[in-house]
């Protein structure tokens, strides 16, 4: 059984002819307590079929633990949302806790066309002022599906 | 040098509760040194980040 039903499939098939550069999604899982990291997975899986630019690979939060802490994953089901260029995963930076369902299925769709983009969108003086950090900054952005 | 994760407040409840989250969408900055509430424009969140990390 599918999660994506037909209409919502046809809709982000359509969005995605926006794609521009190919992206590539980490899900990290694990199999102990996560009721959300069979659904995610599928999920994943069913959004990268609908484009030749989206690619996902599966990790396990244990048992790929150096992965998981190199891209400092260390929630399930995770998400890293990367680019690929020339074979070479890029990270930006953009991560999921959690499944995205509800509105947050929006979020997700928005991001993979982000990073497709290859750009931000944000003011120049945004840009100067990162570039300009010294520590690093870390944002979590708490949402509910509903 | 930014990481930024969307996290589902129902699945990480634990992590919601210690940045005191009441609604959505809320945004903790570096480990609850600074907080956004709402959906805020760009320069309210970077106004957030430069108390924070300075610059």
């Amino acid at each position: 059984m599918t999660l994506l039903n037909d209409n919502v499939t046809q809709q982000v098939r359509e969005v995605f002819q926006q794609l521009k550069e190919p992206v590539h999604i980490l899900f990290f899982g694990q199999k102990a307590n996560c009721d959300y990291c069979d659904e995610t997975r599928q999920l994943v899986e069913e959004v990268a079929a609908l484009s030749d630019k989206l690619s996902v690979e599966m990790y396990d939060l244990q048992d790929d633990a150096e992965t998981a802490a190199q891209y400092h994953v260390d929630k399930a089901p995770g998400l890293v949302i990367a680019a690929k260029e020339d074979g070479q995963i890029q990270d930006f930076g953009i991560r999921y806790a959690g499944i995205p369902s509800g509105h947050e299925f929006t979020s997700l769709i928005q991001d993979v066309l982000l990073v497709s983009s290859r750009d931000s969108s944000l003011s120049p003086q945004t840009r100067d002022y990162l570039k300009s950090l010294k520590e690093p900054v870390y944002l979590q952005v708490f949402v509910t599906p509903t | 040098m930014v990481q930024a994760e969307m996290v589902e407040a129902m699945e990480f409840p634990l992590l919601a509760n210690q940045y005191g989250v009441h609604g959505v969408p809320h945004t903790t900055i570096n480990d609850g040194k600074g907080n956004v509430i709402g959906a805020v424009p760009e320069e309210h969140l970077l106004a957030e980040i430069r108390r924070v990390v300075g610059g």
